[in-house]
């Protein structure tokens, strides 16, 4: 029986770069050309094999939350990896990213592992951003970068499984949530005892 | 900023404390248009949490007399003929007598900086266009009335001078490193370790002196610390853990049990036996007692079935019912200040024995004691509510001032908001939070103060085998008519401070200013001063704790104003107050759903989400009539036998029409 583990991965870019098309691709493998920007999709959820381990990817989209920069705090607590998305059409959105790496910085968990995706490479004809920019930077941040399409499913995949090969192995003492409670309907475990 | 904001929405909500989250949530959640703003950079206005640096900054702002730069009343000219302008509050006027004192040498601290962080105060969003600039100079909330300060005797300055502009990257990544190899070597172990290896590694380790903490540690630190500026916890059974459960917001958060009651009783700190099994083992209660407590205790459950036991001391005090039954005065002190929690002066029997039943209720849900903590603070629940308005479309602007309300002046309603760039913002309802309302608005206004302070410490309260206690500790008046004080523990587990530090809160309501209060019950409890006093062989374990840090303030308490005491309000204009002083957050979810019934009468509140596994995301934004007949897209991976009947490859999708 191989051990589940939950990671939850946090989504950051400009609005419009293909954020939730990149998840929708992994998830779903589906892409919608007329999708609309964010309102929606809280997070979701796939589970990928890695070595002895699952990985269960739990996918958070911004919700909107950044389009004017009023992203929450609570949004990258706990996250084991962050995919920081910009569109290799848009130079705009390549120098953004700096500053969503510095967000992720200031809010984000120490050592959560970043990826770097360069999204639309289908339309590499009209592209702004050199490949070589990128892997430079990424490099100076240690970051995985890989440049993606959602359109055309290309390294899509490829982006998880780089996170995942990031993701440290579980020690073997570790238990994961540290005694935190989970809300929700299954935490009635608690029988109470009659009198 | 690439997107402009729309000028059209059903519901403006203005501040993003606990009940305006909760009502954006309700809002939108029902298929409004919601637009959330606060004029802050960070969300929660006096709900918030801080890192260290963060919070070094908040103190700085709320101690700075800056006179608000005469503004342009520009707007003033986007008003017609038939409308009125109401205008807002320009500086915040709830947080007075802010005092922070450091306990420990300062000396090395001067060029250490919060390891990776930024402050959260100004430009959190990290934008660098000059209209942020503009918008936080703005949105920045000074302060007046500053009676009484004296004055801080620690100059945030010195670590604070990485407040407006952000480290390069590479200083980030060299501070953390050298902060994990700090860390290391003060706590001795990982973070990620098990609270079982805690407990058994810190069994060793307390037999040894502790640890010394510096103050250059807990700057640099400094991100460890989630430090509330409202203390409260959840109780188990509440009507906010219902919320949470019933809306599916927590799945946004975690939380921690609170593992004690104490109690503080001829100047010793004791452990309060809560479950019937901690009554059983409880070494302080002698035989009888245990029988007696086990009685009274079996009797407050079902206390209402029985009026004839407490008929005749209904219009009594709790605390002389207390004394009339068959109680020790031992046993009456816990259950008045531990298990009821109320006052021994001006509580009645009932509220005394509904009290009690409360908490016996919540006993047990999730662990042994009553209350619930969520990890990072408080101030992540009404991020989580927040964060469920966006995902059913809510637009968010922090840093976001606006300058007035519109009235149309033959209707009496509210139609409009003007922001700070004089963009006119029309919604059918207005939830605006009692701090952003004028002085000539609230002229009428009687506020009640809360008194608080925030303690770092070195040791807990009450040592045991674990380090790792949450505790809620109830101190009663020393003189009849001074404040009961309710003093909250939180270890480093709960992820509102480093490593071998304990983050104490003390709040009560006002009676002077927050030192004042709340001095006499820290002196009692803590070593102030930087004294080798504690040195001398006290022995095991009955040394107190030391104070490294601590900030005092009041706070407005604007709860339970009625809405006719403001002047003048449109009717579709509604008023949120700010924290109360109680320990729970009853108030402010009733207060939320109250306004929103009101609002929407046909609505239900905060209704579970549509079930993830009946959702198509089919990028269109139809949804079937009967999502109960549609099926969710194949997972791509192989599912797991046993995951099957989980939700897996879920999507959350929801609509946005
Ligand atoms: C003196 C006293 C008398 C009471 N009398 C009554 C009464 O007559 N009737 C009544 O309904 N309630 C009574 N209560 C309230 C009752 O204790 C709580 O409702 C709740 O604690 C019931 O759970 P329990 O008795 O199963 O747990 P307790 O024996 O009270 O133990 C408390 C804690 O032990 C642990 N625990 C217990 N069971 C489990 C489990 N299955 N799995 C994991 N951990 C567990 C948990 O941490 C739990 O919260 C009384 C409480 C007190 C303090
Ligand atoms: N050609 C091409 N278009 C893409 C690709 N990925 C996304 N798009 C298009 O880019 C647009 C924006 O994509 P989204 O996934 O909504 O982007 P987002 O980052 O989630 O945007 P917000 O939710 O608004 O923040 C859509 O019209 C997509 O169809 C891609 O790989 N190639
Ligand atoms: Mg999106």
């Amino acid at each position: 029986m191989m051990a589940i583990r939950e990671l939850k991965v946090c989504l950051l870019g400009d609005t419009g770069v293909g954020k939730s098309s990149i998840v929708c691709r992994f998830v779903q493998d589906h892409f919608d050309h007329n999708i609309s920007p964010t309102i929606g999709a809280s997070f979701m959820t796939k589970t990928v094999p890695c070595g002895n381990e699952l990985h269960k990817f739990l996918i958070w989209d911004t919700a909107g939350q950044e389009r004017f920069h009023s992203l929450a705090p609570m949004y990258y607590r706990g996250s084991a990896a962050a995919v920081i998305v910009y569109d290799i059409t848009k130079q705009d959105s390549f120098h953004t990213l700096k500053k969503w790496v510095k967000e992720l910085k200031e809010h984000g968990p120490e050592n959560i592992v970043m990826a770097i995706a360069g999204n639309k490479c289908d339309l590499s004809d009209i592209r702004e951003v050199p490949m070589k920019d990128a892997k430079e930077y990424a490099e100076t941040i240690g970051a995985i970068v890989v440049e993606t399409s959602a359109k055309n499913a290309v390294n899509i995949e490829e982006l998880f499984q780089g996170i995942s090969r990031q993701i440290p192995p579980l020690d073997s003492h570790e238990n994961g949530n540290n005694g935190a409670i989970k809300l929700g309907k299954q935490t009635t475990q608690m029988n109470r005892r009659c009198c | 900023m690439a997107d402009n904001l729309p000028s059209e929405f059903d519901v403006a909500v203005i501040g993003t404390g606990l009940p305006e989250s909760i009502i954006a949530a309700a809002c939108s959640r029902s298929g409004q248009r919601v637009l959330h703003v606060d004029s802050r950079s960070y969300y929660g206005g006096n709900w918030a949490s801080f890192s260290f640096s963060g919070l070094l900054s908040w103190i700085k702002e709320k101690q700075e007399k800056t006179e608000v730069s005469e503004e342009s009343e520009d707007w003033r000219k986007l008003i017609l003929e038939t409308e009125e302008a109401i205008s807002l509050s320009k500086k915040d006027t709830t947080i007075q007598h802010v005092e922070d004192v450091c306990y420990i040498s300062q000396d090395s601290a001067e060029d250490i900086e919060e390891a990776g962080a930024l402050s959260k105060l100004p430009d959190l969003g990290g934008s660098d266009t000059n209209e942020t600039a503009q918008q936080s100079g703005k949105g920045c909330l000074a302060l007046d009335k500053q009676l009484g300060t004296k004055g801080c005797e620690m100059s945030p300055e010195t670590i604070a001078s990485n407040d407006r502009e952000c480290t390069p990257e590479g200083e980030d990544t060299e501070v953390i490193s050298e902060r994990e190899s700090s860390y290391d070597a003060t706590s001795g172990h990982s973070t990620l370790e098990t609270e079982k290896t805690e407990n058994a590694s810190t069994a060793e380790v307390s037999n040894l002196e502790p640890k010394k903490i510096t103050y250059s540690q807990i700057v640099k630190e400094g991100r460890r610390f989630n430090i509330d500026l409202v203390s409260k916890v959840l109780y188990s059974q509440g009507l906010l853990i219902d919320l949470l459960i019933k809306s599916n917001v927590s799945r946004y958060a975690e939380f921690k049990n609170a593992t004690r009651i104490l109690v503080f009783r001829e100047g010793k700190v004791e452990q309060v036996p809560c479950s019937r099994a901690d009554v059983f083992n409880s070494k302080q209660l002698t035989m009888i007692e245990k029988r007696m407590l086990m009685k009274f205790l079996t009797f407050c459950l079902e206390y209402e079935q029985h009026p004839d036991e407490y008929q005749d001391y209904k219009d009594c005090t709790f605390s002389k019912y207390l004394k009339s039954q068959k109680l020790t005065p031992n046993l009456q002190h816990f259950i008045l200040h531990s298990i009821a929690m109320v006052s021994e002066s001006d509580s009645s029997t009932t509220d005394g024995l509904k009290a009690t039943k409360k908490f016996l209720h919540c006993l047990g849900r999730y662990g042994n004691t009553p209350f619930l903590f969520p990890l990072y603070g408080q101030g992540e629940i009404s991020q989580c509510f927040c964060r469920m308005c966006a995902v059913f479309g809510g637009t968010y602007c922090l840093r976001h001032s606006i300058q007035c309300l519109v009235v149309d002046k033959e209707s009496g309603r509210c139609k409009a908001i003007i922001d700070h760039f004089g963009q006119r913002i029309s919604a059918n309802y207005f939830v605006v939070e009692d701090s952003y309302l004028s002085e000539e608005t609230c002229t009428n206004v009687c506020y009640r103060q809360i008194s608080r302070a925030v303690l770092i410490t070195d040791q807990s309260v009450l040592k045991t085998q674990s380090d790792q206690q949450i505790s809620v500790l109830t101190v009663p008046p020393v003189e009849p008519g001074q404040p009961v004080v309710c003093v909250i523990e939180l270890c480093s587990s709960t992820m509102t401070c480093m490593k071998g530090t304990y983050l104490v809160h003390l709040t009560c309501s006002s009676t002077k200013t927050a030192k004042e209060d709340l001095e006499p019950v820290i002196q009692k409890l803590f070593i102030l001063n930087d004294e080798k006093e504690t040195e001398s062989e006290n022995g095991g374990g009955l040394e107190k704790p030391r104070v490294l840090w601590a900030v005092y303030f009041n706070m407005r308490d604007s709860a339970g104003i009625d809405r006719n005491s403001y002047d003048s309000l449109p009717p579709n204009v509604y008023i949120c107050s700010g924290p109360d002083c109680a320990l729970g957050n009853d108030y402010a979810v009733k207060q939320a759903e109250t306004i929103f019934q009101e609002m929407f009468p046909k609505e239900e509140f905060c209704p579970p989400p549509p079930n993830p596994e009946d959702i198509v995301y089919d990028g269109d934004g139809t949804q079937p009539e009967d999502p109960g007949f549609s099926i969710s897209p194949e997972p791509k991976a192989e599912p797991l036998p046993e995951e099957s009947s989980n939700i897996e490859n879920k999507v959350t999708e929801e609509h946005n029409e």
